[in-house]
Parts: structure tokens; sequence; C-alpha cells
């Protein structure tokens, strides 16, 4: 199966708190940068969908890794190709300029010149937080899409079944390829995924893996393609634009109670929530 | 009031802290014109000299005087603003820039140093021992591999000391005893790829690769009051073709697990060598030796009595000498960066903890002395990293590099345990209890200048 894994590099949620809005713009200065999370459980879930479980140095297809960055974005699609993908796309954008439309159509053409059988994305990106660009990414491409996949196993026919956690259950969808499928955080779970080389039963460590240094040290010789936003989504332009930002307010102290007849008191009263 | 000699009668003017500095310049005039028209000068032929410098000092005695009245003017026009131009060849000086491959092997290792170790350090440390499940997970990094050459199976490049430094830091952010532990077989491997002889890697490194986590230590601190490296009271004594060891090794990582130590011992020359010492070897005994710190790395205490090893035991053969000089180096500089890390974990540690911390109705970083204490702590480990990174760095040059690794491991030793006991105190009351990691951290901080010759980057 080929693979293609949509990458976006954000700041550190933990450094969050440092992130100063200034007026239109967050002020990036001394922030630490790292994959969005819930990316890195998609390149996960490829290399799971692209091995046997039980030799995962060897890959059972292909996983191409692609971004839309600056230079500096390069850094994670290296980490990517340490961990194991096979190919890296950069397309030469700043992030300032872009919005999930833009995105989404520069991400099509990659398709459309990659074909892969597989498209995977992570269901949203911690920074800007949309959760817009794997469904309008298939609506582009009009393939079959699964949003916040937490289970997949790869068929022997090679459908894919897709658990999704919804409320009061798991919805279950079988999907032909090509597909879409954007996932959630339950998805590198140790049983969460199964190629069809994989045996059942087989457990992965909870998580995603990490980069060997042996693999650290080869992921310069594997190749990193580089590709303008303008020549993959031409005449389109960023649609939306972010005109102020502000600091959440400030939260207000809790009130402490004497005894459970004032806290139910309260609720009814000042909360009404009761 | 200053009344000098060379005043006018009548100038009994009243003078003011303003003209004090006009009169200072003016003593000096008095002097100049003193010395200027001297007889001695023309005897000794000295005239025209004195009289240049007495004009150097008049101009420069007056600058102040004539800048006050100076009326910029330009003269000359420029076609942009002129700079001088920067060195063609940046300097000969290290390079804090890392690499791509060890800015993703950092962030690997920390985040190995977030999940595996840390979860397992508290355990580990009452345990006195690593659990082998992390051992095992730790084989998958690689670090073997790339410590072993490929032509023994391995996948190794190069021999990069600022790579090791730099995977020590991360590792003993996690646990200080755990990457001793992670660490001290991939020492014993290092030196052996630098100084073992082809029998000695045959038999100890063609094995190696893909075995998983294969304990090997490195015996060099000796149980004696202020221990020196280069006075070494373990005896190795000719015996027909090889030698007899006798003597007592302390703070020996993997004691209980080890089944190659590489012993350190003065031979009858009164040089120090090295001697590769299998587990099995007769008159060789073993006992655990609990420590303050670094525990999880299972210190042990080694005796030898009269233990027999073949002449090919002697590591490095005739270059013995020398891997024992390489190795106390090392051995500084990789204390040295594990120190980084454990103070690292602390500040990192701190800085949350006392935000968040509320006394008097505000958090403590809002105190001064909070906020300093934290400031300083960032401050020393800075420069704590610095100095090991000279050191590294010219170990890779193939620099003399003995000075450094030395200054590296003082100011660790001194400034970490600073910083443990500075982490302790942040804390208040429960910096003292297990509840927090920093009382473990302190306890690991304390071992860095006393562990000698455990680790080779």
């Amino acid at each position: 199966m080929k693979i293609l894994v949509a990458i976006k590099r954000v700041a550190d949620p933990d450094n969050a708190n440092k992130v100063k809005p200034t007026a239109d713009k967050v002020d990036t200065t001394g922030l630490e940068w790292k994959p969005n999370p819930f990316d890195e459980y998609a390149l996960e879930t490829a290399l799971r969908l692209t091995e046997n479980g039980k030799n995962n140095k060897v890959r059972q297809g292909e996983v191409v890794v692609v971004t839309i960055g600056n230079k500096d974005t390069e850094t994670q699609l290296r980490s990517a190709l340490a961990t194991g993908a096979d190919r890296a796309i950069r397309v030469e954008a700043e992030d300032t300029d872009l919005d999930g439309r833009l995105v989404a159509a520069a991400l099509k053409s990659v398709v459309d010149a990659e074909k892969p059988d597989l498209v995977l994305l992570g269901k949203q990106v911690v920074d800007g937080d949309s959760n817009s660009v794997g469904q309008m990414l298939a609506q582009l491409l009009d393939y079959p899409m699964a949003t916040f996949a937490a289970t997949i196993q790869e068929e022997a026919d090679g459908r894919l079944l897709v658990g999704r956690e919804v409320d009061g259950g798991v919805l279950s969808l079988r999907l032909t390829t090509p597909a879409i499928i954007t996932v959630d955080l339950r998805v590198v779970a140790p049983t969460s995924v199964y190629s069809k080389h994989t045996d059942a039963g087989f457990k992965y460590s909870d998580g995603v893996r990490f980069a060997a240094l042996p693999a650290i040290m080869k992921a310069k010789k594997k190749p990193l393609d580089v590709k303008a936003l303008a020549d993959l989504a031409p005449g389109k332009t960023n649609g939306s634009s972010y005109f102020r930002f502000e600091a959440p307010p400030a939260r207000a102290a809790g009130v402490k109670v004497p005894d459970v007849a004032t806290l139910v008191n309260k609720l009814a009263t000042e909360a009404k929530a009761l | 009031m200053y009344t000098l000699a060379w005043e006018r009668p009548n100038g009994a003017h009243r003078r003011s802290m303003k003209k004090v500095a006009s009169q200072a310049m003016g003593l000096g005039l008095k002097w100049l014109g003193d010395v200027s028209g001297a007889e001695w000068l023309d005897r000794y032929g000295l005239r025209e000299r004195a009289t240049q410098v007495v004009e150097r000092g008049a101009r420069a005695g007056f600058r102040t005087v004539q800048d006050a009245g100076r009326r910029f003017s330009p003269l000359m026009k420029l076609a942009a603003p002129s700079r001088l131009p920067k060195p063609k060849e940046p300097p000969a000086l290290f390079d804090l820039t890392l690499t791509d491959e060890q800015q993703m092997t950092c962030e690997m290792l920390r985040r190995f140093a977030e999940d595996v170790i840390r979860p397992a350090a508290r355990e580990a440390d009452d345990a006195c021992s690593t659990p082998a499940s992390l051992l095992e997970a730790s084989t998958e990094l690689g670090l073997l591999e790339m410590a072993l050459p490929e032509a023994l199976g391995g996948a190794g490049a190069e021999r990069s000391p600022t790579t090791s430094i730099l995977a020590l830091e991360e590792l003993a952010f996690g646990d200080l005893g755990v990457a001793l532990a992670l660490y001290a077989p991939l020492s014993v491997v290092n030196l052996l790829v630098d100084f073992g002889t082809q029998v000695q890697q045959e038999r100890y490194l063609s094995p190696l690769a893909g075995a998983g986590y294969v304990p090997l230590a490195l015996a060099v601190t000796e149980p004696t009051a202020g221990f020196d490296p280069w006075q070494l009271r373990t005896q190795a004594t000719r015996s027909g073709e090889g030698w007899l060891l006798s003597g007592e090794k302390r703070l020996v990582p993997l004691g209980g697990s080890a089944e190659l130590f590489v012993v350190a011992a003065r031979t009858e020359a009164g040089t120090p060598a090295l001697f590769l010492v299998e587990r099995t070897a007769e008159g060789l005994t073993v006992a655990a030796d609990p420590c303050m710190g670094a525990r999880a790395a299972d210190l042990s205490l080694l005796k030898l009595d009269e233990v027999r090893v073949t002449d090919e035991a002697r590591l490095g053969g005739d270059a013995g000498l020398q891997a024992y000089e390489a190795l106390i180096s090392r051995a500084q500089v990789g204390w040295a960066a594990m120190a980084v890390g454990a103070s690292r974990a602390v500040l990192e540690y701190v800085i949350p903890y006392c935000n968040e911390r509320i006394a008097f109705g505000e958090p403590i970083t809002n105190r001064q002395s909070v906020a300093f204490a934290i400031a300083d702590i960032a401050l020393e480990i800075d420069g704590m990293r610095l100095l090991t990174q000279r050191a590294a760095s010219r170990a890779e040059r193939h620099e003399d590099f003995r000075r450094e690794a030395y200054l590296a491991a003082l100011q660790a030793g001194e400034k970490g345990m600073q910083i443990g006991s500075q982490g302790v105190q942040l804390l208040g009351g429960h910096g003292f209890t297990k509840e927090h990691p920093v009382e473990l951290w302190y306890r690991h901080l304390r071992a860095i200048s006393l562990c000698h010759g455990t680790l080779y980057v």
C-alpha cells in the first residue's frame, strides 16, 4: 500500500503560555516547534499499515510525508523520514499565508501526482484547531472518508475497516481505496492498527515509535522534494485572514462552600445549573 | 578647598567642584612644563622624546575641552554604510550548532527520557536496578548499533564524543541512575572500539550486534579516601605469560549483572593499565553496594583476589596507558554531561512548581529569593554545558582535552550539587519527601565527582 501522510509543524503546546498575541498576529519568537501530535499519530498509523509488526524494519509499501511550510519545517520532515517514512515533499509557503482551503487544494495536487492508496491526516492541528483539511480534501478528490479514526484494520481484499468512537459506541466504516482517513488519539494504542501482514493479536508498544539512531543518520539520504505552492494550487489565494487575537480571560477564583445544602442552593440560584 | 603651589598670589578665586577637573589638568601641565624645561633631558639626550610625550600629554589633557566645542561635519561621501568584512573562514572555535542528526537524536532521546525512563526511575532507585524491560526497550534506539563499526555488525559511521554527551544529557534528564545503567556497556564498547586489539574486538564486540542489552562495566574507583585515579592500589603483577590482579573496586555499575569488567590496575612499572576480566574469572567476587544516588545502575563492590588473566586481557596491549588516560578524561566529560541533564531535570521541575505554589496569596516565584535562585540554576547549567561541550569538541577534534575535561567535571560536580540542593530547597518541605523526584535528583547529583572512570564518551 502507498500512503501519503500530511504533517504540519506547530508551536509546542507546552510553550503556549508564552505566546503573546499582538493585535492581528501571534508572537512566535522563541517558540519550540514540533510536529502536530495528531499528524505524528497519522505517521505511526501509516507505518503500522505498511509493515509486519514483528519485523518493522521492512516496509511493505511506501510512506510519503508532505508538509506545507518554510525551510525550517524540513526538520519535521527529516524526523518523519528517520521514523520510517520513505520520501518527503515540502511545499514552500509561510504558514501565515495559508488557510484550510488552500492547504486542501495544494494537497489535492500532491495526491493527483503521487496517486496514493490512502491519505492519512491528523484529525486536526493543535494550533488552529480548524478540523477542516481532511474533509475538504475528500470533497475535492471525491474519495471515501473516515474521520476521527480510532482503529484501522486492513482486510485481505485491501479494504479498510475503520472504527470511529462516537457517543454511545463505535461506528464501523468499511472503506474502499483510494480513501482518506483522519486519525484520533487512540489510533496509536497497542492493538488499534493492523496491516494485512501483521498477525492478529500482535501488540505494538503504546504511542508513536522512537526513531532509531541509525535511521536518524540515514534520514538525510532519503529524498526530500520541494515544490512551489503556486504550481500546486494555481490561482488559489488565502481566503481568510486573522484580524484579532486575544488571550483567554483569566479564570475567576472558585468559591468554597461550607456544606452540601449551600452547594445545592448556589447551583440552583447562582449557577442556574439545577 | 584646594591650595596649590603655582597659583598666583592674587588667584584667591573660589573654586567649585566643577573646577576640580581643570585643576587636575593644570597640575599635569605644570608638571609637563617642568619636565620639558629640565636641563637633565639634554644631558641624557632625551629632549626630543620628552617633548613628544609632553605634547601628547597636553593633547590628551585638553581633549575634553575641545570635544565640548567640536562641530561634526562630513569629510567624505559614502555610497553605503561601511562595515568591516566578516572573517572568511569562521574561527576554529567549537561550534555550538547541532547537526540535524544530533538535533533529532536529542529530541528522540528526550522523548525516551520523558516517556520511558522517568516513569520507571523511582522504582529503579528503590530496587537498585533498572528494569529489564526498560533495558530491552532501549536497544531499539540503536545506541549500540551506532557505537559499533560496520565491520562488527554495527551501523556506526563515526566516533563523536559530542553526540555522546548530548545523548548522555538527555538520558540523565530522564534519570541519572538509569542513564548510567544504559551507558555503562556503551562505554566499554567505545573503549574497545578505540583501543581494543583485534583479538579483543573479535572476542568481546563481535557477539554484541543484535544481541539486545548486554551488561558490561568499567571498574576504576577504589574504596580509598580521596581516590586518585593515578594512584591505584589494585595491583597487576606479572605471572608467567599473564597477570595476577588483586585489589578492590567500588562504585562499579551493573555489578550484579555485568558479564565483563574492565578493571584498572597498577602494573609493577607503576603505570596504570586496563584489564578485561570476565565475570566467571576465579578470584573475582561482586557484592551489591547500594549508595546514595545512581542506585538504578546497581553500584557494586568488586573484589579481586589474585585473579589470573592472560596477557591478551590487557586492553589495548601496549597502548594501555593511552587508553587509561583517555578513559579518565572521557569519564569526566561524560559525568559532566550527566550532571547537566540531571540539573536540567531540576530546573524544569522547579519552574512550574514555583509558579503554581501559592504562599502569602501569590506564586512564590513573585519572591525575588525564589526567582533569583531559579535564574541562577539556569545560568549555571548553561555554564556547565558550555564547559562540557568545549571538552567534548576538543576530544572530537583529537586535541588535548584533559584540562577542559577536568574543569568541566569540577564545575559540574560543584554546581550540580548546589543545584540539587537548591532544587530541594525551592520545594520547601515537599523537596524532602519522596512525593517529588527532586530529592532523587539531589542524591544523583552528589555522585558526579565520585564515580571516576565509569563512562567513556
